[in-house]
């Protein structure tokens, strides 16, 4: 569902991501472990098209990134560390505005309101302004939105970063509940812990190349912890 | 198209400036219909003014006929020379053009009106109205000065952050994660925007001007023409909006770059332009013109003083003022301010005739170079569609210069020959008849204006989609 084929970013002389295959199944939530600057967010953005690779392929379903960025979109939700939704609009509101954009059409009330239900937003919330909002409230909007659009894969850049542990926890079953619906998963993360809970596969990049990927059951919290803490020293 | 709507009605910003445009517009058209009112009031004044003079006279020459009346030197309608100059003169008149009120253009600066006499043009073309100068000052607030002046501000100000603030508060990544293109993102929060500001600026006052002025209904070519320049015109701002946003500044950044821009095309383009035309075609010195029509005047003075101080001896015989089988005779000081007149008509008439060329040189250079500056294309464009600009002007002085001529091959031959002006000549003296420009003259000027803001236009949306296709989301 998600693929990269010797994926390369260069910005000038410095090397942000260097030949980097990745293949997630549906189903499979892909956690990327790694330092600021390893290359993870450019991951996202690269499988985003917000930004050109300089060599290799993006695919989305099997359809190049770069070829046909609109019809990859239509397949997959993003969250990124900080959702900043319209704070003019209520929560319903931001729902219905993008959702509509996501699907072309606008969904009934009440199909909106059973989205926000789904994200434990209740009707109270769900006419306040945005500017109102805490972090994982806007964050639950726009899980609702991706909900809506139905995405087969979801990309998620810090997602957790900042949430209190209910919310990331809630968060987490969210996430776990997409991936038993068959949405494959792309996750970045500095949480070893939410890595290793949230996982089926965990990569760890360094300076932009992937430098170990493991399946979540087969290694221990401790061992994680320490195979992460030795590649950062290398 | 709609959920951008649906977020821009949720922020203050589009309904304070779409109150102050409907304002601006409010006020504008209030101004534009009450000074052309105050026109036509003034114009249909003089028409009946003019008729009932005519009808008197005819009714004064049937009573001296019969003996009923005694001529007077100064006020004698079989004197030719009396009719022919002040005693019978009749206007020309141009009458407003059904979109005036949209654009009074040079209304201020040009009277839609001259008393013409056998003297020499010179002499009635610059008795101007009087004019309030505060007006003459500043300009009429007019709708054209409301959309060639304000509504680039007002583009500006619901538009100058078009991307930068989706950039600037996190939205635009959202946003265009969605299936969504760039492209086609700021396209529908263009569109919505000149939806609204269009909508105000072409719907109002086409409202208020059909409720107005019902004849306007008549001038559909005329009213698409407007409307699509006003399109055009704000398609220009529009793009230069966009083009400016795609360079990936910030909003800061944007909304001075955008000011800046308005700075130079609206206020120093134009004057620089004018600059520019003046500067490599000259026109001739009012002041040497006023300066050569003393000089021949006193010439013509001198050259008739004898006729001019002749005894006045009609004062005390008006009989000598009857006609006599057909002819009349005129007292030396008519005879001799017609003589000094026609002198003068003579002499100054190649000095106006270069001056007009002049003139329309400047004119042809204004058109040729507007392009340098859209609100100075948009400007003659609106004042020529309300008939208030320099072409409508130029066919009024045309219309008016065939009239003079017709009013002193009618005057002169009775005045030279000493034939009284009959009952029956009354209907023959010639009256001037408005004929409205060929239709064809407006789309052959609307169209080239059309173009020169659609073609920059273009050239800056180009430079928009180039840009567009690398900017920095993240």
């Amino acid at each position: 569902m998600l693929r990269a084929i010797g994926l390369t970013k260069t910005f000038g002389a410095q090397t942000a991501l260097d030949r980097l295959d990745l293949d997630i199944r549906p189903g499979e939530i892909y956690c990327l472990l790694g330092a600021n600057g390893a290359g993870k967010t450019t991951t996202i953005n690269l499988f985003l098209n917000f930004i050109a690779p300089s060599a290799g392929e993006v695919q989305i379903d099997g359809i190049d990134v770069t070829r046909d960025p609109v019809a990859t979109k239509q397949h997959v939700a993003y969250i990124p560390e900080q959702v900043m939704l319209y704070g003019v609009l209520s929560g319903l509101e931001n729902l219905d505005y993008f959702s509509s954009l996501a699907l072309g059409k606008r969904l009934p009330r009440e199909r909106l309101l059973q989205l926000m239900d789904e994200v434990s937003l209740d009707a109270g919330a769900a006419h306040k302004r945005v500017s109102a909002y805490s972090k994982g409230m806007r964050q639950k909007i726009w899980i609702a939105v991706a909900l809506a659009k139905q995405a087969k894969a979801y990309l998620l850049d810090e997602p957790t970063s900042g949430l209190d542990p209910q919310a990331a926890s809630e968060f987490s079953s969210l996430l776990k509940r997409a991936s038993e619906g068959g949405v494959a998963v792309l996750t970045t993360t500095h949480d070893l812990f939410h890595a290793k809970q949230t996982a089926t596969r965990i990569g760890i990049m360094k300076k932009g190349r992937l430098v170990e990927s493991l399946d979540s059951a087969q290694i221990g919290q401790t061992d994680l912890q320490a195979l992460y803490l030795q590649h950062m020293r290398d | 198209m709609r959920q951008e709507m649906r977020l821009l009605l949720a922020e203050r910003s589009l309904w304070l400036v779409s109150a102050l445009f409907l304002l601006l517009i409010g006020y504008a058209l209030y101004n534009g219909v009450h000074q052309t009112t105050l026109r036509d009031r003034a114009q249909a004044a003089i028409t009946t003014d003019d008729a009932r003079t005519r009808a008197d006279q005819l009714s004064q020459l049937g009573r001296i006929m019969a003996g009923r009346e005694v001529p007077s030197p100064f006020q004698n309608p079989a004197d030719p020379a009396r009719m022919g100059g002040g005693f019978g003169a009749h206007h020309a008149l141009m009458p407003s053009a059904p979109l005036a009120p949209v654009a009074l253009g040079q209304t201020d600066l040009f009277p839609g009106q001259f008393k013409v006499t056998y003297q020499s043009k010179i002499h009635f073309i610059h008795a101007n109205d009087i004019e309030n100068p505060w007006h003459l000052l500043s300009g009429h607030f007019d709708l054209a000065f409301v959309i060639v002046y304000l509504l680039p501000l007002l583009i500006f100000a619901l538009s100058y952050n078009l991307l930068s603030v989706e950039r600037e508060s996190g939205t635009l990544k959202l946003l265009l994660s969605q299936p969504l293109a760039l492209r086609t993102l700021v396209l529908g929060k263009v569109a919505v925007r000149a939806g609204v500001l269009l909508g105000l600026a072409v719907l109002v006052p086409l409202g208020v001007l059909l409720l107005a002025r019902p004849e306007s209904a008549g001038a559909g070519t005329s009213t698409l023409w407007w409307s699509l320049l006003v399109g055009a015109y704000a398609l220009f701002w529009f793009a230069l909006v966009v083009a400016v946003n795609a360079f990936g500044r910030s909003s800061a950044s944007n909304a001075m770059l955008l000011v800046i821009s308005w700075v130079v095309l609206v206020l120093i383009a134009p004057v620089l332009l004018n600059l520019g035309v003046t500067a490599a075609s000259p026109a001739p010195s009012r002041t040497e013109l006023a300066t050569r029509t003393r000089m021949v005047t006193i010439e013509a003075m001198n050259r008739y003083s004898k006729l001019l101080s002749a005894d006045y001896r009609h004062i005390g015989k008006p009989e000598v003022l009857l006609p006599k089988d057909g002819k009349i005779e005129m007292s030396g000081r008519a005879l001799a301010s017609y003589s000094i007149q026609k002198q003068i008509d003579e002499e100054i008439q190649p000095d106006l005739d270069r001056f007009d060329a002049q003139h329309a040189r400047q004119q042809q250079l204004v058109a040729r170079y507007s392009l340098l500056s859209p609100a100075a294309v948009a400007y003659e464009g609106m004042t020529a569609l309300a008939g208030t600009g320099a072409r409508r002007y130029a066919h009024f002085h045309d219309l008016m210069d065939g009239h003079h001529q017709a009013w002193k091959k009618f005057f002169f031959p009775r005045i030279d020959g000493g034939i009284a002006i009959t009952e029956a000549d009354f209907p023959r003296i010639p009256r001037f008849v408005w004929t409205e420009e060929d239709a064809r003259l407006i789309d052959r000027q609307a169209f080239p204006a059309l173009l020169k803001l659609v073609m920059p236009s273009l050239l800056l949306l180009g430079i928009a989609a180039w840009r567009l296709r690398s900017y920095p989301v993240v």
